[in-house]
């Protein structure tokens, strides 16, 4: 579902957690949503849920605001930590309401993903560890199939091998069963891979929104005697730097043409890429904030 | 709106769970009551029939935490769960009343069976427990009030947090309204025990103060829901 975002302000109180917020995504890719704690990823991700109206601004999913319209929210999952669609009695009833619910809900694939998770139709929701529960989101939300589906770090709590099992059945769940998958997370290292785009917000306003590879090709670390990073990187957009004894590594954003990494080989400095991680922190504020 | 037959199902099931609970503790007591001093001298049912209206108070509660965040995370709309909420109160309310009024048949059969009396403690529409339709149109008219009181309850306090006490005393109020239609007390915590608003006990007046008091109760709930943000993390 192709997803338009127009000045969107979200207010709560005098607190502001979106704040002229404008970006579209297209249909059927897997986005991947980076922020800081208190970035505003939940609020964003709420409202394209209609979970909460906006303050002001325009959402809009396949040209049609979201709020209250069941027609379009039914299409539309938003699976939080919060973990509303699962408080209620057992697993089995859970899907009771999820199937009755859900107008593209696979039951036979639920029951596949319960088994995946080790998880059975008789556990009582309240009674589940943290990572159980978390894993029953995880498959409620994957078996809804709704053509946007977003995940708001509700995976957090799994521990790896059920995280990587959930990251398998959902790539292979999205090659078969095409729609927009958009994932909040702060596991950026372990979940990067499957990003096609990357939007990332801070303080409420949105930093950087681009495919994947072409955000990572923007950064570089350029690694060699300091006066001679230095002077390399005179100029450029610096995100940070480190240095061991003699040698500075700077960490740049922008893309370099070949003229300029030319002259970097001339003058002895290694460039090499710079994590999606590593990207994320800079452009956020760093570690020091 | 088709009708929410599993919303109403989970309530169903839960309260013939409740109910079964409630027979059993009953009939201890009136064995304990038996063996320590003799026959009951009055229907034990009719003491604990105040135990229906805190239940279905909650459930009504119960019903708006639980399953308005459940609906809006799968795509539902808050018009569509207060319809939804709506039916199923009014479903709700007449088979919960009949599951008391087959409480008082079931005790009135074991206490023809004994020769006790099955003697009232208190006013009612009814006169006697085996006046199954006044006994019927008693307990309607109370879980009617009770629940959609509690949706109320559940809906001002998953909104505004501790402000929801604000809408205890209209609350309080609806549920003495219909308590005095039926000529009952309201023993409502808090207030003097024997509180309560007197009006002429009629059926039909009983009734129809009932369906007042559920659609006053749905309509506020309606404004409270409307617009209503999902919660991200319930205190």
């Amino acid at each position: 579902m192709r997803t338009d975002v127009e000045d969107l302000v979200l207010r709560y109180g005098e607190a502001t957690a979106l704040d002229r917020m404008t970006f579209s995504l297209a249909e059927n890719k897997i986005y991947g949503l980076l922020g800081r704690n208190g970035s505003g990823k939940t609020s964003l991700l709420s409202v394209l849920a209609g979970f909460r109206r906006e303050t002001s601004g325009r959402v809009r999913v396949d040209g049609r605001p979201v709020f209250e319209n069941g027609a379009l929210t039914r299409e539309i999952s938003l699976i939080r930590d919060a973990g509303e669609t699962i408080d209620i009695g057992t697993v089995g009833d859970v899907f009771y309401f999820a199937e009755w619910l859900r107008p593209r809900w696979d039951g036979a694939f639920a029951r596949e993903l319960l088994d995946l998770f080790g998880l059975k139709p008789k556990m009582n929701v309240k009674t589940m560890s943290k990572g159980q529960r978390s894993a029953l989101g995880v498959v409620v939300g994957l078996a809804g199939r709704a053509p946007l589906t977003m995940f708001d770090e509700a995976y957090l709590g799994m521990d790896a091998p059920s995280r990587y099992a959930f990251y398998d059945a959902l790539l292979a769940d999205y090659a078969e069963h095409p729609r927009t998958i958009i994932l909040s997370t702060h596991l950026i290292e372990e979940i990067g891979a499957l990003f096609e785009d990357v939007l990332i917000i801070d303080r409420g306003r949105l930093v950087v929104h681009e495919d994947r590879d072409t955000l990572l090709s923007r950064g570089t670390s350029v690694t060699g005697p300091a006066a001679q990073v230095e002077a390399f990187t005179a100029g450029m957009n610096v995100l940070g730097t480190k240095e061991l004894g003699p040698t500075r590594s700077a960490a740049v954003y922008g893309e370099l043409d070949e003229a300029r990494r030319r002259k970097a080989a001339e003058a002895g400095l290694e460039l090499g890429p710079i994590s999606l991680q590593d990207l994320f922190v800079h452009l956020t504020g760093g570690t020091s904030r | 709106m088709r009708f929410p037959s599993r919303l109403f199902a989970a309530q169903a099931w839960f309260a013939a769970m409740a109910w079964l609970v409630l027979a059993g503790v009953i009939a201890v007591i009136v064995l304990a009551v038996v063996l320590a001093a003799g026959p009951p001298r009055q229907s034990v049912w009719e003491q604990a029939s105040q135990v229906p209206r805190w239940f279905t108070l909650f459930v009504g509660v119960f019903m708006v935490r639980e399953y308005l965040p459940l609906y809006i995370a799968h795509g539902q709309t808050r018009r569509r769960f207060t319809g939804h909420l709506a039916l199923t109160v009014l479903a709700y309310a007449p088979y919960a009343a009949a599951l008391v009024t087959l409480g008082f048949l079931l005790e009135a059969l074991v206490y023809a069976a004994a020769g006790w009396p099955q003697a009232l403690d208190r006013a009612h529409l009814y006169s006697s427990p085996t006046q199954v339709h006044l006994v019927f149109a008693e307990y309607l008219v109370e879980i009617l009030a009770w629940t959609s009181v509690g949706c109320l309850l559940g809906a001002a306090f998953y909104r505004w947090g501790a402000g929801g006490i604000l809408m205890i005393p209209p609350a309080a109020a609806m549920i003495l309204l219909a308590e005095g239609s039926v000529g009952a007390p309201a023993n409502l915590p808090m207030l003097a025990s024997r509180l309560r608003v007197d009006l002429a006990v009629y059926p039909a007046l009983a009734l129809g103060v009932a369906l007042l008091t559920f659609l006053v109760a749905t309509g506020l709930t309606w404004t409270l829901i409307r617009d209503m943000p999902l919660r991200n993390r319930l205190a």
